[in-house]
This record gives C-alpha cells, structure tokens and sequence, in this order.
C-alpha cells in the first residue's frame, strides 16, 4: 500500500510516502498485543507480555543445544564423568549470555540484522569476511545437524534418506505459516523437547553429592592433555557460536522488539540459557554411567550413545535419549538455516522475514531450504567420518569466534547507532573476557596440534 | 507498488494503525536507506586484520589436523 501521509502517527517522516508492506501489517499487529499487554497491571497481563516477548532467546540457546553439542555433552560424561566439566558447562553458558545480551540491545535499537550492521557500518570489505565466515560455519554446523537425526532416527532402525526426508519435511511445514510468530512458535514447542535429557539423566540416579560437589570444587580435574583440550573446545563451541549472533540480532528484529523490550528480551536470554544450560548438565549426568564402566566413548555417535546407554537406563531412557538427539538437530537446522537466509537477505538487501507470504519472500525462502537440503544431502554420503566432523566442527566454531565478537563488540559501543545503549564498562570487561578466553582457548588447541609434545610434557604424559 | 508490497485495502483506518504501531524504523521501507558507514581508526584495523590472520592460521592448523588423523 502506498500512503500519502502527513498524520503525526508517522514519527517524523510526514512529508515522506510511506509505503507499508505485508511484512509491516504483520508486524503491526504483534505489536499491537504487545502494547495492550503493557498497558495493563497485574501479573497476568505481566505473565501475557512476557509469553508474547520471549522467544529469540529461548530459540537461540536451546538452537545451540544442537546435534553436535549434545553430542560434545554425551562424550563429556563418558569420558570425563561428573566433575570439572559441569561447573565449566555453567560457565560457558555465562558467556553465551553476556554475548547474546548484545544482539538484543542492538536489534532493539537499530531494527537491522547483525549482517546488514556489519556491511553498513564497515563497509563491503569486512562485511564479507563475516559473511564467509559466517556461511562455512553455518554449513558446516547443518551438516553435523543432519548427522545427529540420522543418528538418531536410526536407534529406531529408520533409513538415512528417510529420517533426512522427515526432517526436511518438518522444517518446511513449520515455514508454511510465513509468519513470524507462528513459526516461533512452532519452533519453541519442538526446542521444548530438547529437556528430554533432564528425565533420562534423572532415570540413571545420579549421584547429587558427587554433582554439587564438583560446581563448588570444580573437582575432579581432568588431565591436561590434547583430548582434554579438544573436548573443552567443543563445549565452549557448543554454547557460543557466530550463527547465534546473527539469528538472535535478526530474529529480535523480525520479532518487533524495541527498546522498550529490551528488559524482556535479557529475561528471554537468561531463561533460554538457563534450560539449555539444565538439558546439557543432564546429558553429561545421563553419559557419566559409561565413565564409571570404562566404556570407551571415542568413537560414538547418538545411537551408540543410546544403545550403551539402555542396559543402564532401560530401552525408553535410551529412546528418549536418541528422540533427544534428533530433536536438536531438527531445531538447530530449522534455527541456522535461517540465520543463514536472514544474512543473506540483509547484504543483498532482498526481503527477508519469516512474515513474507511465499510469492514475496521467494529468495529468502529459497536460501532457508537449499542450505539444508544441501547439507542433508552431504549426510547420506556413505564413508564420511560423521564423529570426527561433529568434533571439528565444533572446534572451528570457537576459532571462528572472536572476530564475529571483535564486530559485535564495535557496534554496540557505536554511539552514532545505539544512543544511550551502549554498553556499560562492566559489559565490556566481560565481552572483551569473552574474547581471550576464546582466542586463548584456540591458540591453545594451535600448540596441541603443531607441538604435541609440549602438553604431553606438561600433563605429565 | 513494487511487487514485494501487498496491496492491501487503502484507507486512513489501515494506515493509521500500523504506523502508530511500529516505530518508523521497524517499516520496511525505512530499511532500505542505509546507515552511514564509520571510519575504522588504525587500531582496530590492526585488531581486525590481527583476528583475521589468526583465523586463517587456525583453519590451517584443523587442516592439518583433519589430514593428519585421516592418514
């Protein structure tokens, strides 16, 4: 619709044709829910305006809960136990949130996705180096998506090409409602699933003690050596990656949210890490059995995991565990795929929200399902080292870190762009924390590989 | 009216409330204006190129550590 305004209503910009999309109307009418919601006093209303307002945090943090993260947490427990990887999971989802509290300040703020940022205020140059970064990453990550719900469907004796089938077909429908809150709806019902570890920890009795004791102490430590370092990789690259950056930013622009929202928007975060935090604690909980036993873990995928897990846990503990894998690689594909469809959109300025009606959205949809579909495909190759890529992955996500938060971290202390939003000076000394401990973790990883036999020394191996 | 705009029943009634709904920012069209571009100073150039080398370096170092489990 195109309007000849000159009504207050339009914020400045009176003298201006304002034209107003789909995506507009769609939006408008959240909004519209939103403020009656804040209008009113009382918890109920407060609890209604919370229920419209999560999302993005919750979608991020129990996304990143995904196939190669749980399956980071699985080998964590078999191999390490309970002890120093539980107090470090908590940590790690410190980080996320102190990372992905940003996002939303600066969603809020600008309106703009965190690609569109990046290329407007760096210009082209290093717009594109995120975008690259940012592309391998995410395809890499969806790969590794594919091989979980293989993984796991295949506890249930599904074929590969059926279970990628089945997980193609649901990320497609929950895109058939092309609208945003639909979608986000549809998609914290399926993240909701991925507490399924909770009641599968809870079935193996653990031990609270050994567990309360190890947040306080930190203890056991495990050995310092190459394969402790690689699995502390993985668990920091299973709870901060760049694809969250760019999803949260997009999705809280998609949502609406404004500044006035901003408070929500921490709570949503905090609340999403707080659940992903409890379903990874459970799987390390629910794999610590095949520690105890001296089961080697080396070379397990989800279903071995389920299989080694069900003579201890009983056959429905081992599905729920196996039915728990393939939901995060379902939610994480569903998640990363659109990150990678909203970035593309952002720098080639085409539509890109989850409110398109398909006709209208045809490249953002296109890219949303060509990504997945290619790295579903890439799964029934048959011979691929499907272990060995989740870890990698992983790995490369923590590498591919801090440059993502060296720009995240620019333009939410850009003052042109966020006004008075800037972060603090205590939000900075914890993001720019963030940072070393990421690039101190990767080039410890770096002298793992060139140098093996500096930290066979120091482990005293 | 471009083709990724929906025709939608113009009159003063629907514009009215969705513009007093969304921020002026949040309308599609305010979008496509670009935000202005900022002169990066010579030490975050150092820091980008700095995190830049050091990611080609460690992608590198999982090459090889990809190759040499592989063999």
């Amino acid at each position: 619709m195109i309007v000849g305004s000159k009504s207050p209503e339009t914020n400045g910009i009176a003298d201006e044709i304002v034209v107003i999309t789909h995506e507009d109307v769609d939006r408008a009418h959240d909004r519209v829910r939103v403020s009656a919601a804040r209008a009113q006093r009382g918890f109920l209303p407060r609890a209604r305006l919370l229920w419209l307002l999560v999302g993005p945090g919750v979608l991020v943090m129990l996304g990143e809960n995904d196939g190669p993260s749980m399956l980071s947490y699985a080998a964590t427990g078999a191999k390490f136990g309970i002890g120093f990887f539980i107090p470090f999971v908590v940590l790690t989802f410190c980080m996320a949130i102190v990372v992905q509290e940003m996002t939303v300040r600066l969603g809020a703020a600008t309106h703009r996705g965190h690609a569109e940022l990046i290329f407007d205020r760096f210009g082209p140059f290093w717009g594109w180096f995120s975008m690259i970064d940012l592309a391998i990453g995410n395809f890499l990550t969806l790969i590794t998506e594919f091989i979980a719900i293989r993984a796991g469907l295949g506890f249930f004796g599904v074929p590969p090409w059926m279970a990628i089938l089945i997980a193609l077909v649901i990320l497609y429908a929950a895109l058939m409602s092309h609208r945003y809150w639909t979608w986000e709806r549809i998609t914290l019902a399926a993240a909701a699933f991925n507490l399924v570890f909770i009641p599968v920890a809870l079935m193996r009795h653990p031990n609270w003690h050994a567990v309360s004791h190890a947040l306080v102490t930190w203890q056991p430590l495990p050995g310092f050596d190459k394969d402790t370092l690689l699995i502390v990789l993985a668990d920091i690259g299973a709870t901060v990656t760049p694809w969250m950056l760019f999803f949260q930013q997009s999705a809280t622009v998609d949502k609406g949210l404004t500044t006035k929202d901003i408070r929500f928007g921490r709570i949503d975060t905090v609340l999403g890490a707080a659940l992903a935090t409890a379903a990874a604690v459970a799987t390390i909980l629910a794999t610590a059995p095949l520690f105890a036993h001296q089961m080697s873990a080396d070379n397990f995928q989800a279903a071995e995991f389920a299989q080694a897990l069900q003579p201890i846990i009983g056959r429905i503990g081992a599905s729920l565990f196996a039915l728990g894998m393939v939901e995060a690689g379902i939610v994480a594909s569903i998640t990363i795929s659109t990150s990678s469809a909203y970035a593309f959109g952002e720098v080639t300025h085409k539509p890109h929200s989850l409110n398109l009606p398909m006709g209208q959205g045809k490249s953002f949809y296109s890219v949303l399902t060509l990504c997945a579909a290619a790295a579903a495909a890439i799964v029934l190759v048959p011979g691929l080292p499907l272990v060995y890529v989740v870890l990698v992955v992983n790995v490369v996500a923590v590498l591919a870190m801090p440059p993502a938060l060296v720009f995240l971290f620019m333009l939410v202390n850009d003052r042109e762009i966020m006004g008075d939003l800037v972060s603090p000076v205590w939000a900075n000394v914890l993001s720019t924390t963030v940072v070393f401990i990421l690039t101190a973790a990767g080039v410890l990883f770096g002298i793992s590989v060139i140098a093996p036999n500096i930290f066979a020394a120091l482990g005293g191996k | 009216m471009k083709k990724d705009e929906t025709t939608i029943p113009n009159s003063n009634a629907d514009e009215s409330w969705v513009l007093s709904s969304l921020e002026h920012d949040q309308l599609v069209r305010a979008k496509k204006h670009h935000i202005a571009r900022r002169q990066l100073q010579g030490s975050e150039l150092v820091v980008l190129w700095a995190l830049r080398i050091y990611l080609l370096f460690m992608m590198a170092v999982v090459g090889y550590q990809v190759w040499t489990a592989a063999h």
